[in-house]
């Protein structure tokens, strides 16, 4: 195992790491593309360029896309009690 | 549930799966081996029968296309359900924004993010065509350009306005595409047994390795899974942002 694939490893633990712990719902949103973005390195390291792709377009773009449209209409700020 | 029961119930369900997960960490395979053959046996064999270079288009588009058939339709029948749940309430009237969040004012875009959005959507799109088109040679396929020229699409939204992205985005046109993905798979594999093969056989000329025209009927499915997926995915997008959106004037909810 390459020090590169370590680097890359301690990347993806840490950015996901980064989605569980931010708390406020919009955040998590942007941290998943965050995570998205270290995995698709992942695997272009492993070279998988193919699921990288894949992981870019969906897991980067679409799902955090779909996650901002849907938080717009929620309201997720309740009254501080 | 108080947090006490909670880490309570959490730690025995630890201590309960601990030995079954150490179980299965033993005999994990060391890391980059694959003891099947598989793998192995397309690298070795595909290129001399398929006449492709991207090994991952043979399997997904001809040795398991049926597979990828079922992908394609479980696809069609995701989106369509979206689809059926919320235009339904919606209707297909234009709006002119989206939605936006709480009382948060609406900025004005800046130029640079325009001009920055007038750069990037041309190249992006070219890349996701290049990437569809050269599924048999390079890494990536249908899926992959699909998705990244449907997401592409929001650059639109994003550095001119939501009314063009919405007026250029023909719902219409884009279910029909959709269903028009789905049939040449299909066709793709009726076709060969209308000429006596077996379902989803490769009977086209197979062209010569490296060309653009070449892996047959692997270049057909790839175009059908490109539609299907550009379509759906634009479909989706299509479908969230204008379910958030605001109401406009005169217009029921």
């Amino acid at each position: 195992m390459t020090a590169l694939l370590v680097l890359m490893f301690v990347l993806v633990a840490g950015t996901g790491a980064g989605v569980v712990l931010a708390r406020e719902p919009r955040r998590q949103a942007l941290a998943i593309a965050v995570n998205g973005v270290a995995l698709s390195l992942l695997f272009v390291v492993l070279r998988a360029p193919d699921v990288a792709y894949s992981e870019i377009a969906v897991g980067t773009a679409l799902v955090p896309l779909m996650f901002l449209a849907v938080l717009v209409s929620l309201r997720t700020d309740r009254p501080k009690s | 549930m108080t947090r006490k029961a909670r880490l309570l119930v959490a730690v025995l369900c630890a201590l309960v799966s601990a030995p079954a997960i150490a179980v299965v960490i033993m005999h994990i395979p060391a890391f980059g081996r694959h003891p099947l053959p598989y793998g192995d046996a397309i690298n070795h064999t595909a290129g001399a029968q398929r006449h492709v270079t991207n090994m991952v288009s043979a399997v997904n588009f001809d040795y398991r296309a049926f597979d990828t058939l079922g992908e394609e339709l479980m696809l069609v029948a995701a989106v369509t359900g979206t689809l059926v749940l919320l235009r339904g309430r919606r209707g297909e009237s234009l709006s002119d924004r989206a939605a936006q969040a709480g009382n948060r004012p609406v900025c004005e875009r800046s130029e640079a993010v325009t001009l920055a959005c007038r750069f990037f959507l041309p190249l992006i799109t070219t890349f996701g065509i290049y990437v569809i088109l050269h599924a048999q040679l390079t890494p990536g396929g249908g899926f992959q350009g699909g998705a990244i020229v449907a997401s592409g699409t929001l650059l639109l939204y994003l550095g001119e306005s939501y009314r063009l992205w919405r007026r250029l985005v023909r719902s219409r046109l884009l279910d029909m595409l959709e269903a028009a993905g789905a049939l040449v798979l299909v066709l793709c594999g009726l076709g060969p047994m209308a000429r006596g093969g077996a379902f989803l056989q490769n009977v086209l000329q197979l062209g010569q390795t490296g060309a653009l025209l070449s892996g047959g009927l692997i270049l057909v499915e790839n175009a059908g899974v490109a539609l299907a997926v550009t379509a759906g995915f634009i479909l989706l997008l299509l479908e969230f942002l204008e379910e958030t959106r605001a109401t406009c004037e005169g217009e029921g909810p």
